[in-house]
C-alpha cells in the first residue's frame, strides 16, 4: 500500500474531531430518516412517502459533501508544504504521482468512511420500498462518490498551489461555490432560447453535481425554475467530473516539483524609486491610493492602528484586489438590474431582484470568514498575539480595529450592489418599502457572518481550523433551512419550512424582496429578532473571549 | 532613578503550570545599564521567568519589580517602561519592515511626526537601515532578529527583555548582536537576556544567573560565580618534555596549598594541579619554574567559563533531585564536591586554549 495513504488516513481517523464527525453524520441521518418515517397503518404502495424520505436524505447527503470534503483535501498539501514534509518526500525516491495518488487515497478513504456512515440510514430508505429504476440509491450514491473525487481533485489542485492553509481554504470553497452553483447560472438566463450557446450552457451546467442529484432524486423541476430540465444529465454530468478530475490531477502532477519551494518574494520596486513616467503610468494604473508598490505613510493618531495594519496585511483587503471587487460587483448589480428594465429575459422585477439577493449574499458568506475567521487566530499563531499584547492598546482598541477593519470592506462591497436597486426603485417607485427592507436584512446578514467567524476565530488556535469551522457553521445557518426549505411540498409541511427559515437570514432577505417560492411565508420581522440577538450573542462572545485571551497567563 | 538602585527585582517568584513548579521562589535584582545573562538548560523556566517580568504571565506567588512597576498590579504601566522580543519573531503577512515598524510605532503612541525618523534611527541602530522596504515574510532568521530588536526598540523602554536573541545568528551576526547589546548598556538600558549559547553571555554580562528546573542555582558576577563553584582553579603546565617533571612537581609544591593534589602526567609531559592561589602568587610560581629552567612552554588555566559553569550545575542539580530532599540542604556544599571530581576532560582543554 501506498505509504502515504496509510499515514494520511491514520493521522486524520485518530483524530477526535474526525470520530465526531463520523458519529454526527450517521447521527443526523439516521434522525433524518426516523423523523419521515411513515407512522400510519396504511402502508404505502406508490412509494411516494419513502421518496420523500430519499430527497430529503440525498440533498442532506449532498450538501454534507459539498461542505465536509472539501476541507481536508484542501490543507493537505499546502500544510506539508509549510511544515517542510513536502520537500522531504519531493527528495524521496517517491515519484510525483505517487505522492498525489497517496494524498488522493488518504481524502477519498476518509470520505469513504464517511459515507459508509450513512449506508444504514440508506439501507433504512430502501427498506421502505419504492426507490428503485433511475432514482434509485446506487445512482445517488454514484454521482455522490464521483462529486466526492471532482471536489477532492480540485482542493488538492487549489492546495498545491496555496501560500497558506487558509489561503487554500477560502479559494477552494469559493471554487467550490462556482463549481456548483455559478455553473447554473448561464443555462437558467438562457432558458426557452436555442443555439449553440444555449447547448454549451446546458453541458456546462452538468459540471455541477446539483443537477445531477435532482435527476437522480426524481425532481425534474424545484421551484428555482430552469435548473433542471431535460435528461441526460446524470450521465453527462459522470463524463464532465471525470474528466474534470484527471485534468485537475494531471495539473496538480505536473507541479509537483521543486518549483513549488522556490517562489520569489520580492520587494519590488517601489514605486517612488521610479522615473517620473514609469509614476506616473502606475499611478494612472492603480489609482494612486491602491498601488502595492507604494510606500505607504505613517498610520495618522486619528485612526485606530489595528485597523490599519489589518488593511496591510491582508492580501484581499489593502490593495487594488478590493476594488477591482467591488467594480465588478458594480457591475453585476447593474447589469442585472438592465435585465430588469428592458425586460431582456421576460423575467419578473422580482426574480432580478431575488438575483439580486443571492448575488450579494453568496459574496457575504464568502468574503465574511475568509476576512473575519483569522482576526484572533491567525495572530495567536503567528505569535504577535503577545506582541498585540506588549502595546498599550487595549483588547476594546484591538477588537474595535479588527472589526472595524472587515467592516469596512464588507460596507463598500454592499453599496456596491446597490445601484441596482436604486435602478429598481426608479422602475417602480412603490418597492422603496420593500428594498428598504431586503438592505436591513442583508445588513444584518452581513453583522452575523462577521461576528460569527470573529467569535469562531477566537476558539482556535490555528486560521486553517477557524476558517473551516466559520464557513461550516455560517453554511448550516444559511444553507441548511435552504434544504428544508427544497422539500416544502413534501415531506415538510408549511408551518415546519416557515419555522426553519425563520432563523436564516438568507431566505428572509429573499422572502423580503418577493422572490417566487418565498414570498408566502412570514419570516419578518422574527428572523430580525433573532439574528439580532444571535449578533448580541456573538459580540458577548467575542468580547468575553477576546479579554480572556488578553489577560495574562 | 539613581543607579545602584534594583531596576529589576524579583522576590521568591513562583509560577505554577497545574501541578506543575515551572519557577520555584526565584529571587534576584539588576541595577541600571547591567547586562543579566540568563542561562539554563532547555525547559529551565528563562522563558517563563521573562514573561511574568514583562507582565504576559502571572506569577503564582511572589512578586517582581520592572522600573519601579510592579509586574502584577501595574501591567498597564509596565508596558511603556519595557521593550520585549519573544523566541518567535511574530511577523504579519504582507507588510513591509516599515509598515511593520509604523504599525508598533502607533500602537505605542508615538506621534505621527516623530514616528518616520524613529524608525529610522531604530533600523539604524539595529543595523536593518536598508531593510525599510522589504517584505517581512522574506527575511531571513538574522534580517528578522534585527527587526525584532528595532521593534523592541521603538518606544524607547528602559527595560530589555530578549529572550534567546542570538538563536541562529552567524557568528559574525553574533559578535554584531553582543556589540549591540554593549552599546545599549552604555546607553543606561537594563537588559535581561536569556541564551543557551553560554560563551556569548560570558564576555558582556555584568551579572549571570543560572536556572535549572525552575530553581535559581547561581547568581552573581561571572568571576564570583566561578569562583563560587570552583574554589580551586585547575592549571596546566605544559614542559618541553618529561624529563625533568619530578623536579616541577617540586616547585609547584612549595607554592600551592600543603595537601593539594597535583598530577604530573609524564607521557603528555603536562603537570595539572589545582589552587586558589591569587594571580600575583601564580606569577611567582610562574617565575620560579622558569628560573629553575625547567623548560616550560606553556603555563595556563583551564578554562572555567560560563559553559563550565553552567554544566557543574546542571550536574549538581540533576543529582540533587536524585538524592532528595536532604541532598537539596546540602547543596551550598554541593559545587566544592562537584568542582573536585573527575579528571580533567577534553572539554576544559579546549577551554583552555582561548
Ligand atoms: N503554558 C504552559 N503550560 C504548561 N507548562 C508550561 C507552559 N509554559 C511553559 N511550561 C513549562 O514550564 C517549563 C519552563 O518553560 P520555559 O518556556 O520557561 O523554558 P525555557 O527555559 O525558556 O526553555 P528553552 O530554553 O527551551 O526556551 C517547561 O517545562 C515547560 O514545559
Ligand atoms: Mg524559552
Amino acid at each position: 500500500m501506498n505509504p502515504i495513504i496509510r499515514r494520511e488516513l491514520l493521522e486524520v481517523l485518530r483524530t477526535r474531531r474526525a470520530v465526531a464527525l463520523q458519529l454526527g453524520l450517521a447521527l443526523g441521518c439516521a434522525l433524518l430518516v426516523l423523523l419521515r418515517w411513515p407512522t400510519g397503518e396504511v402502508a404505502d404502495l406508490s412509494g411516494a412517502r419513502s421518496m420523500q424520505v430519499l430527497r430529503v436524505f440525498g440533498y442532506g447527503l449532498l450538501a454534507g459533501i459539498l461542505l465536509l470534503v472539501p476541507a481536508f483535501p484542501a490543507t493537505s498539501l499546502v500544510r506539508e508544504k509549510m511544515k517542510g514534509t513536502l520537500a522531504l518526500l519531493l527528495n524521496s525516491p517517491m515519484r510525483p504521482w505517487s505522492i498525489y495518488a497517496g494524498k488522493l487515497g488518504g481524502a477519498l478513504g476518509f470520505t469513504a468512511v464517511l459515507l459508509t456512515m450513512t449506508l444504514p440510514a440508506a439501507a433504512a430508505c430502501y427498506a421502505l420500498g419504492g426507490t428503485g429504476g433511475e432514482g434509485g440509491i446506487g445512482a445517488l450514491y454514484a454521482v455522490l462518490g464521483i462529486a466526492t473525487l471532482q471536489l477532492t481533485t480540485l482542493a488538492l489542485l487549489v492546495s498545491s498551489r496555496a501560500q497558506s492553509t487558509d489561503g487554500a481554504l477560502r479559494a477552494t470553497y469559493a471554487l467550490v461555490l462556482v463549481l456548483c452553483v455559478v455553473t447554473l447560472a448561464p443555462h437558467a438566463l438562457l432558458r426557452g432560447k436555442t443555439g449553440p450557446l444555449v447547448e454549451s450552457a446546458s453541458w456546462l451546467r452538468c459540471l455541477s453535481p446539483v443537477p445531477a442529484v435532482m435527476e437522480v432524486l426524481g425532481q425534474g423541476d424545484v421551484g428555482s425554475h430552469g435548473i433542471s430540465a431535460g435528461s441526460g444529465v446524470f450521465l453527462r454530468y459522470l463524463f464532465l467530473a471525470a474528466i474534470f478530475s484527471v485534468i485537475c490531477a494531471a495539473v496538480t502532477v505536473a507541479g509537483l516539483n521543486h518549483k513549488l519551494f522556490d517562489r520569489a518574494r520580492s520587494a519590488g520596486v517601489m514605486t517612488e524609486d521610479r522615473s517620473e513616467a514609469g509614476q506616473f503610468f502606475r499611478r494612472v494604473l492603480f489609482l494612486f491610493f491602491f498601488d502595492p508598490q507604494r510606500r505607504s505613510g505613517s498610520t495618522s493618531a486619528w485612526v485606530n492602528p489595528v485597523m490599519v495594519k489589518e488593511f496591510r496585511s491582508r492580501r484581499f483587503g489593502r490593495s487594488h484586489w478590493t476594488m477591482r471587487l467591488l467594480a465588478a460587483s458594480a457591475i453585476l448589480s447593474l447589469g442585472l438590474s438592465y435585465i430588469a428594465l428592458t425586460g431582456a429575459l421576460g423575467w419578473g422585477i422580482e426574480v432580478v431582484g431575488g438575483a439580486l439577493v443571492l448575488f450579494q449574499v453568496a459574496l457575504l458568506i464568502l468574503f465574511a470568514p475568509s476576512l473575519a475567521a483569522g482576526l484572533v487566530s491567525a495572530e495567536r499563531e503567528s505569535g504577535t498575539w503577545q506582541l498585540l499584547m506588549m502595546t498599550p492598546l487595549s483588547p476594546g482598541t484591538i477588537l474595535r480595529g479588527k472589526l472595524l477593519s472587515v467592516a469596512w470592506p464588507l460596507l463598500l462591497l454592499l453599496c456596491a450592489t446597490l445601484p441596482g436597486y436604486i435602478v429598481m426603485m426608479t422602475i417602480k417607485p412603490e418597492l422603496i418599502h420593500q428594498v428598504r427592507r431586503v438592505v436591513i436584512c442583508l445588513g444584518l446578514t452581513a453583522v452575523f457572518a462577521v461576528l460569527l467567524s470573529a467569535a469562531v476565530s477566537t476558539l482556535f488556535r490555528s486560521t486553517a481550523a477557524a476558517t473551516t469551522a466559520s464557513y461550516l457553521s455560517l453554511l448550516a445557518v444559511c444553507g441548511g433551512p435552504l434544504l428544508v426549505w427544497l422539500g416544502r411540498e413534501a415531506p415538510f409541511g408549511h408551518p415546519t419550512v416557515e419555522a426553519v427559515l425563520t432563523i436564516d437570514p438568507v431566505a428572509a432577505a429573499l422572502q423580503a424582496s418577493a422572490t417566487p417560492g418565498f414570498a408566502r411565508y412570514e419570516l419578518l420581522p422574527a428572523n430580525w429578532w433573532i439574528i439580532g440577538s444571535a449578533c448580541v450573542a456573538l459580540l458577548v462572545i467575542l468580547a468575553v473571549r477576546t479579554w480572556q485571551l488578553y489577560r495574562p497567563e | 532613578m539613581p543607579s545602584g538602585q534594583p531596576v529589576v527585582e524579583t522576590k521568591e517568584l513562583t509560577k505554577q503550570y497545574g501541578r506543575f513548579v515551572a519557577l520555584d521562589r526565584l529571587t534576584m535584582s539588576v541595577e541600571r545599564g547591567q547586562i543579566l545573562g540568563f542561562v539554563g538548560p532547555n525547559g529551565a523556566g528563562k522563558t517563563t521567568t521573562i514573561k511574568i517580568l514583562v507582565g504576559l504571565a502571572r506569577p503564582t506567588s511572589g512578586s517582581a519589580r520592572v522600573a519601579g512597576a510592579d509586574c502584577v498590579r501595574e501591567a498597564r504601566k509596565l508596558k511603556r517602561l519595557v521593550g520585549y522580543m519573544p523566541d518567535t519573531f511574530g511577523s504579519y503577512d504582507n507588510m513591509r519592515v516599515g509598515e511593520y515598524l509604523d504599525f508598533f510605532g502607533a500602537a505605542f503612541g508615538i506621534r505621527r511626526k516623530q514616528r518616520a525618523r524613529r524608525i529610522d534611527e531604530v533600523l539604524e541602530t539595529a543595523g536593518a537601515s536598508t531593510y525599510h522596504d522589504l517584505y517581512v515574510e522574506a527575511l531571513s532568521h538574522g534580517m528578522k532578529q534585527r527587526v525584532a530588536i528595532a521593534r523592541t526598540l521603538l518606544h524607547d523602554p528602559e527595560v530589555l527583555s530578549l529572550d534567546e536573541p542570538a538563536n541562529g545568528l552567524d557568528p559574525q551576526a553574533r559578535i554584531e548582536m553582543r556589540l549591540l547589546l554593549l552599546d545599549l548598556a552604555e546607553r543606561g538600558k537594563t537588559l535581561l537576556v536569556t541564551s543557551h549559547v553560554l560563551p556569548e553571555l560570558a564576555r558582556i554580562c555584568q551579572r549571570v544567573a543560572i536556572i535549572t528546573r525552575g530553581k535559581l542555582r547561581a547568581f552573581g558576577t561571572l568571576e564570583e560565580i566561578t569562583r563560587q563553584l570552583h574554589p580551586l582553579r585547575p592549571m596546566e603546565i605544559l614542559l618541553t618534555n618529561a624529563d625533568r617533571i619530578d623536579r616541577v612537581v617540586e616547585v609547584v609544591k612549595k607554592y600551592v596549598e600543603p595537601g593539594a593534589e597535583i598530577s604530573p602526567a609524564p607521557a603528555e609531559a603536562v603537570v595539572r594541579f589545582r589552587t586558589a592561589k591569587r594571580e600575583e602568587e601564580l606569577a611567582g610560581l610562574l617565575t620560579a619554574l622558569v628560573a629553575a629552567g625547567v623548560g616550560v612552554t606553556q603555563f595556563r588555566e583551564v578554562a572555567t567559563d560560563l559553559e563550565e559553569a553552567f554544566m557543574t550545575v546542571a550536574r549538581s542539580s540533576e543529582s540533587d533531585e536524585q538524592e532528595g530532599e536532604l541532598a537539596r540542604n546540602a547543596s551550598e556544599a554541593e559545587p566544592a564536591r562537584s568542582a573536585s571530581e573527575g579528571p580533567i576532560s577534553p572539554t576544559r582543554q579546549r577551554g583552555g586554549l582561548r
